[in-house]
């Protein structure tokens, strides 16, 4: 007879205390994995959009260039573009080369003039990895880098009364410190999911972009997308470190450290993920405690039994331990099974979730199988009932024996 | 030609309990020998101290005055995982309400104490079927206590005593819950254990027909043996 089955037997004693004592360790597995998918899920997804807004997985940028807010400094462009893109594209990680001239000025329709927050891309390449371009309410997206058109935010274009097919003109300061102007039609409009991005976004090719800017030929900045977002952080540096060996003076960052808000949101989710989780912990604690603590307290009796006879009081703590770690065990199988399948449910409820803080669209409801999370939660399950085991099991081996053999 | 240790010496043997505001003393300057192989019943009514006395001479309990030796040697001081292992490996137990683990078949509640020794499953397994075997259970070796009759319960119990081979048994009231024949059945099997392995024990009952199978016989009354107070 070992303890492990000696434990065994002692949990099915009293079936249904263990079922509910297995009931609450299966609710609280089942709460933290699906709450830890669900914040992975709206984590991945955050960083998603924030990638496919515009930022890419890296981005490439002069000494100093990305201290610059929204605007294109004149002397900190990349003049280099095309050398940069050609070793780009010598590396394996690397997806596609985004080029992007950025810049604010007025945009005006001869009646009224607004300022916006402009972007000179490549659109054919833009199209194939950017939400923006897939955003289109009315009209199109740009044709191609030459065009002399622009894509309107819908709240920029409301605030204009400005239409797919419409004429504007756009001023801004060109690098030579004076104010130039270029006519373009819009178009198309598109739906932002951040509404204060919504109100001043305008992208335009990159060479209405250039004439506008008289660039030259520089951009401000370049993003890359890479395979994937894993990685991102390796893959900058070792292309900062190639770049610097062709000679180049420029700055690679991974999107995250150019995300605050991302950072931002993830603090704040692994605050509120920690904060129900110690309360699921503690519930599950106070929870499991009181039935062992009953358990312990009707086998008083035949503890003071197994002690007189010889087991040791460190043995007797054992077997409670063992008990408790069974109970976790067990529980946690039986809680993952029944996450996979709340997630199940849930994935295929078609549920929509509301626009996050600052959006305009929701997104729906889909719980991942956060593999962090099931072994957080079977962790935490374990370190739980050892903890709730723990207290009778030293409550039963300090009981004088002779007070247990005559206990009642 | 010297005589052999004895097996059990207690030496002023005290022990007192508080009970609200009084102090009831259970047990007064009780003096004891056991030698191996002998056959000692304590008699004495309800409330004499007899269930003290088997819990101090079994390390269940420590004595405000007095000591304690097994085998020769001062248990008083030892701490409780080494008393632990002397009650383990030397002092067999039988209670008056049998006191089996109710999870564990009759044959696991017999291999246990050599389980706590360390032996492995199957010579537990071997052993305490001929030990059940010896007590006349050994049809009813894989059947848990809660389908076993009174006295069969107090058969594995007495097995279990003998587990780990003890040269010492204590019974506390051993047949208090049998009926007459059960009883006498029981009876044998200790004389029998106590004749034919040597082990020695030491019975606590008020039961005549215990005391009639006794070596040697001490009363109890208040706390003190009748007469000197020595039963050596």
């Amino acid at each position: 007879m070992t303890l492990w089955r000696f434990a065994a037997r002692n949990i099915a004693r009293n079936r249904r205390r263990t079922v509910l004592t297995l009931g609450v360790v299966v609710f609280g597995f089942a709460a933290i994995a699906l709450a830890g998918g669900f914040m992975a899920q709206n984590l991945d997804g955050l960083a998603e959009s924030t990638i496919r807004s515009g930022m890419g997985h890296l981005q490439i940028a002069s000494p100093g260039g990305f201290e610059d807010a929204g605007g294109f400094e004149p002397g900190r462009g990349l003049e280099d573009a095309e050398r940069i893109a050609a070793i780009l594209r010598g590396d394996a990680a690397v997806k596609e080369i985004l080029p992007r001239l950025e810049f604010v000025g007025l945009v005006s329709d001869g009646r009224r003039s607004v300022p916006f927050l402009g972007i000179g891309v490549d659109p054919i390449a833009e199209a194939r990895h950017m939400d923006a371009p897939q955003t289109i309410a009315s009209g199109r997206w740009l044709a191609d880098r030459d065009e002399r058109a622009v894509v309107l935010g819908g709240g920029l274009a409301k605030a204009l009364g400005a239409k797919a097919g419409d004429g504007l003109t756009l001023l801004a300061t060109g690098v030579d410190g004076t104010l130039n102007a270029v006519d373009a039609a819009v178009a198309g409009i598109v739906h932002l999911p951040i509404k204060e991005l919504d109100d001043r976004w305008l992208a335009t090719g990159l060479t209405l972009a250039d004439d506008l800017l008289a660039a030259g030929g520089r951009v401000s900045r370049i993003a890359v997308v890479l395979g994937g977002s894993r990685g991102a952080s390796a893959a900058g540096r070792r292309i900062e470190a190639r770049l610097r060996e062709a000679g180049l003076e420029v700055e690679v960052r991974p999107w995250e450290a150019l995300a605050p808000f991302y950072r931002q949101v993830r603090i704040l989710y692994l605050g509120i993920f920690g904060f129900m989780g110690i309360v699921l912990v503690v519930v599950v604690l106070l929870a499991t405690a009181n039935t062992m603590m009953m358990a312990a307290a009707e086998r008083t009796r035949e503890i003071g039994t197994l002690r007189a006879i010889g087991t040791r009081p460190s043995l007797i703590r054992g077997l409670f331990l063992r008990e408790g770690i069974l109970l976790a065990v067990a529980g946690s199988v039986l809680g993952a099974l029944l996450s996979l399948l709340i997630r199940t449910v849930l994935n295929h409820s078609g549920l929509t979730l509301p626009p996050p803080p600052g959006g305009t669209q929701g997104m729906p409801l889909h719980v991942q199988a956060y593999a962090v999370a099931y072994a957080a939660a079977a962790v935490a399950m374990l370190l739980t009932l050892a903890f709730a085991s723990w207290l009778p099991a030293r409550r039963a081996s300090r009981v004088p024996i002779v007070e247990a053999l005559t206990h009642v | 030609m010297t005589a052999p240790t004895p097996i059990l010496r207690a030496e002023r043997l005290t022990r007192t309990y508080r009970i609200g505001a009084a102090t009831v003393a259970a047990l007064r300057d009780v003096d004891l020998d056991l030698a191996p192989g002998d056959f000692l019943v304590v008699q004495g009514p309800s409330g004499s101290g007899k269930t003290t006395l088997i819990n101090l001479l079994g390390l269940l309990d420590r004595p405000d005055a007095g000591r304690v030796l097994l085998e020769g040697r001062p248990v008083g001081d030892l701490a409780e995982e080494a008393r632990a292992d002397l009650r383990r490996d030397r002092i067999g137990f039988v209670f008056q309400t049998f006191s089996l683990v109710p999870v564990l078949t009759a044959a696991e509640n017999v291999a246990w104490p050599m389980a706590l020794r360390g032996l492995g499953e199957a010579e537990t397994r071997r052993k305490s079927l001929a030990l059940l075997e010896r007590v006349g259970l050994a049809a009813r070796a894989d059947v848990r206590p809660d389908l076993l009759s009174g006295g069969e319960r107090q058969r594995v119990a007495i097995a279990r005593a003998l587990a780990n081979e003890p040269p010492l048994v204590l019974a506390d009231e051993p047949t208090a819950h049998l009926d007459s024949e059960t009883a006498e059945s029981i009876l044998d099997l200790m004389a029998g254990l106590n004749r034919e392995r040597g082990v020695a024990f030491l019975v606590a009952t008020h039961d005549s027909r215990v005391v009639a199978r006794a070596r040697r016989r001490v009363e109890l009354r208040d706390g003190r043996f009748e007469g000197e107070g020595r039963a050596a």
